[in-house]
This record gives C-alpha cells, sequence and structure tokens, in this order.
C-alpha cells in the first residue's frame, strides 16, 4: 500500500505564543487504510482531522499528500480530494437532492460527473435511508439520517480519503452501527482511506484498520 | 424666483418649541429620552452652526486643497460612526473601508459636479462639498448596514460555510449566499428611497432648493440626479468593501478565521 498521508514533526497550539495541543507529531497513512484516532476530550483528534485539510494552520511541521505538501496545494482542490465530515452535520435548506449534488455546483466539483437519480437512490439504500425520497427537505430528516447523508455527500465526488469527525457521537446505538457499518463498507469494498476519530469503543471488524490514541499531546498507534 | 425668506433667532427659537413637545411626550411617558433629546439638540444646534460657519469660510476661500481636505475630514468621520455601529473586534475593516470610501465617492462626486451638472472648476465647494456629503451621509448607512450583516452571518452560519469548504468550495463559493444577502440589505433602502421619491416623500435636497426660491422642474433634476447617484455610489462601496472584509474572514488557506464570538 502507498503512502497517501504523511504527517511530519506537527505541533499546534490556538494562540501564538499559548499552549500547545500537541508538539512534533508524525503518523502515516496509507492508501486504504482505517485508521480509528482515540482519546479524551480536547486532546487534539478533531484537530489533527482540521490541519489535514487545512481548515487550521499548524504552527510547525508539514503534511503531504500522495508526497506533495499540502501547503502548496489549493485548498479546494485539496479538500476534494480528502474531505473532512464534521462532527454536527449540516445541510442547507433545499432537498436531498440538492444537499448531494452541493459538491457537483463548486467549481471543484463541476470537473466531475454528477451522478443521476437512479444512482443517487440506489446511494440511499446502500446508506440505510430506505424510507426517503430524492426530493424530500434534508433539514426536516433525523441527525442519525443527517449524519449518514453527510457522509454520503461527501463521497459522490469519490474523493481519496475521508475524515470523520466522532460520526456517532449524537446518535443511539442502533443509528450508530449503522454509521459504523458504512464506514466499514466503503473501506472494504470501494478500498476509501478512511480516519475516524471517535471517543467510543469502536473496534473496526476489517483487516486494514489500525488504532492510534492520544495521550499527554502524544499520539500512540497500535 | 422668490428670494428665500430669512429665519431670525427668535423665529429659531419658536421651533423648540417642537423639542419641548418630545421632552414632555418622553416625560409624561417616562421613555427615559430626556438626556437623550437634551444632547441631541445642543448637538443639531451647535453642528449645524460650525458647519455654517465653516462651509462660508470654505467657500470664501475658494480653495481646491481645503475642499478635498474637507471631504477626507467628512469620510473620516463617517467611519467612525460606522465602527461605532459595527462594533467588529477580530477583523480589522476601518482602513480598507475608509479607503474605498475616500476613493470611490471622490470619483462619484467629482463625476456629478463637473461633468452632469458641469461645475468649472470641479472641486467648487458649493456644488462638490454638498455633493459629496449626501454620497457620504446616504453610503455611511448602507457600509454599516452590508458590514454588520456580512460579520453576523458569517459567525450565525460558521458551519454552513465550513462544510462547503470541506466539499471542495473555495472561499468565495462557500460565502457567496452570505455576501450577496450583505450586499443587497445594504442597498435596499436607496433601492426603495427611488420608489418611493415624490410620491411618498419630497427628499430633502429638492425641498431645500424649491424653499430657497428654485423652479421646482429645476429642482427635480437636481433631485433626479441626486438619487441615481446614491444607488450607484452605495452598490460601488458597499459592494468593494463586502469584497475586501469578506476575504479577510478567511485566511491564506482559505480557512474561516472568524471566530464563533
Amino acid at each position: 500500500m502507498i503512502k497517501l498521508l504523511e504527517l511530519r514533526d506537527l505541533s499546534f497550539g490556538y494562540d501564538k505564543g499559548g499552549p500547545s495541543v500537541f508538539e512534533h507529531l508524525s503518523l502515516e497513512v496509507r492508501s486504504g487504510e482505517l485508521l480509528v484516532i482515540k482519546g479524551a476530550s480536547g486532546s487534539g483528534k478533531s484537530t489533527l482531522l482540521r490541519l489535514i485539510c487545512r481548515l487550521n494552520t499548524p504552527r510547525s511541521g508539514s503534511i503531504l499528500f500522495k508526497g506533495e505538501n499540502t501547503s502548496g496545494m489549493k485548498p479546494s482542490s485539496l479538500r476534494s480530494m480528502v474531505t473532512y465530515v464534521p462532527q454536527i452535520p449540516q445541510m442547507i435548506d433545499g432537498s436531498i437532492r440538492d444537499n448531494l449534488l452541493l459538491p457537483f455546483t463548486f467549481v471543484q466539483g463541476q470537473r466531475k460527473t454528477a451522478p443521476d437519480d437512479q444512482t443517487l437512490e440506489r446511494m440511499l439504500e446502500a446508506f440505510y435511508l430506505n424510507g426517503v425520497t430524492l426530493a424530500q427537505s434534508a433539514n426536516k430528516l433525523s441527525v442519525g439520517q443527517k449524519q449518514r447523508l453527510s457522509i454520503m455527500r461527501a463521497i459522490v465526488t469519490e474523493p481519496d480519503a475521508l475524515l470523520l469527525d466522532e460520526p456517532t457521537s449524537a446518535l443511539d446505538a442502533e443509528s450508530a452501527a449503522m454509521v459504523f457499518s458504512i464506514i466499514e463498507r466503503l473501506n472494504t469494498e470501494e478500498g476509501k482511506t478512511v480516519l475516524i476519530v471517535t471517543h467510543s469503543d469502536y473496534q473496526p471488524d476489517v483487516p486494514q484498520a489500525r488504532s492510534c490514541t492520544f495521550r499527554n499531546g502524544n499520539l500512540e498507534c497500535a | 424666483m422668490n428670494p428665500i425668506i430669512e429665519i431670525s433667532i427668535p423665529q429659531l427659537l419658536l421651533a423648540l418649541l417642537f423639542i419641548l413637545v418630545a421632552q414632555a411626550t418622553s416625560f409624561i411617558h417616562k421613555l427615559g429620552l430626556n438626556k437623550d433629546i437634551t444632547i441631541g439638540t445642543i448637538r443639531t444646534v451647535s453642528q449645524l452652526f460650525v458647519m455654517g460657519y465653516a462651509l462660508t469660510f470654505i467657500f470664501g476661500a475658494n480653495n481646491p486643497w481645503l475642499t478635498v481636505g474637507i471631504f477626507v475630514v467628512m469620510v473620516f468621520s463617517a467611519v467612525f460612526i460606522v465602527r461605532g455601529r459595527v462594533k467588529e473586534k477580530q477583523i480589522a475593516y476601518e482602513v480598507p473601508t475608509f479607503l474605498t470610501m475616500v476613493s470611490s465617492y471622490f470619483l462619484t462626486a467629482l463625476f456629478v459636479s463637473w461633468l452632469v451638472i458641469g461645475v468649472h472648476p470641479w472641486w467648487d465647494p458649493r456644488y462638490f462639498i454638498p455633493t459629496a456629503g449626501m454620497v457620504i451621509g446616504n453610503s455611511m448607512s448602507a457600509l454599516a448596514i452590508s458590514i454588520e450583516r456580512l460579520f453576523s452571518q458569517m459567525r450565525q452560519q460558521r458551519e454552513l460555510v465550513e462544510m462547503k469548504l470541506c466539499l471542495g468550495a473555495n472561499y468565495k463559493e462557500a460565502s457567496r449566499d452570505i455576501f450577496k444577502g450583505a450586499v443587497k440589505a445594504g442597498m435596499i433602502p436607496s433601492i426603495n428611497a427611488m420608489m418611493g421619491v415624490g410620491l411618498v416623500f419630497i427628499p430633502g435636497m429638492m425641498s431645500g432648493q424649491i424653499l430657497a426660491g428654485a423652479d421646482p422642474l429645476i429642482a427635480i433634476r437636481y433631485q433626479i440626479v441626486v438619487m441615481f447617484m446614491l444607488v450607484g455610489s452605495t452598490a460601488m462601496s458597499t459592494i468593494i468593501v463586502t469584497l475586501i472584509i469578506r476575504r479577510r474572514c478567511f485566511g491564506k488557506s482559505e480557512e474561516l478565521v472568524l471566530s464563533a464570538e
């Protein structure tokens, strides 16, 4: 497996001169891997994902995507290849179709072919959204349904890696199991590289899974 | 044309009766506005008297540098008023706002006084200063509305903007709706004014000219120029300022740097 992401000697803190969240952190993620990052609240798990897609800027160190330093890449181009799904699902006002096709309205997405309704309907079923239709309002879905829809929206443009920030934190056990099942399927069947941040006891049942834990600003990987 | 009727000091004092009515209303209904009405009255009288003497001096001096200098001071004061209304601490917007106001309002006032009205020299303070004053006064309110709306919506819709960024939007695409909403909010009052002028209200400039004895048909021509000028200058300044400030809400990596509060 080739190296997809490489984090080199990364340090981060929110305020200039203030305390660091972590220092000199290094990590390699291989293509097709399912990496689970665990740790206590405030340990820097989510920050790590945000740094990878440049929603935050590190104090020092570098991040490489397919061997290229991400600081030299166009942010929108990087984010369409390494897509971050925030903890709280956000929907635009409009239908489920409008939300799923949203990435294709941006310059980056216009280079790709948008899926037709039949493909989207098949995807809705695969994401355990059988009862919903493409025309119905996205903001009327439950939190669990929105969470699945936001993961689905993140993969319609076929990014190389998915960064999932606490995707099950607001869900009941049944909805959480659905989300984890989707993640494992995306990883095993479609070969998607997935980085998932969680404080749950999630142990993926896939051979290419790996787990890392934040402890005192250090990332310890199994 | 009838000569203008001069208002004597006793007649001016008679107008204070209106203030007394406002004071009495506030006192009877315990509105707590008596202090503000008093300060407002004193400021209105003193500021306008100072302005009257200043304009008399400027018109007499007939110096282009003095005219431009007064114009810059007026814009500077307008930025302070905008700053008082917007109350944004994180993103510095005052300098680009000032520079945009100075350049766009100068061009507008120059265009109107020189080309449309045909004043020679173009800086004749009797035309340039009132024209610039109308542009500044009107657009200042529009700018305050647009800037305030941009910051508040960007904060309110933080998560939505970030979600779009995460899906590959550039910063312009991620904040397109907020930008449009902010510019529209600033421009709507001037567009509404075009709808109501002559039907619902007679604008101050036109009323002033008519009271000063001008032919109403001449006064309306001036007013039409003013209405068009105000819409144009408001559009120009709100769009430029909102574009600049929107960029400042995002960092080098097109990440949203505007904090939640």
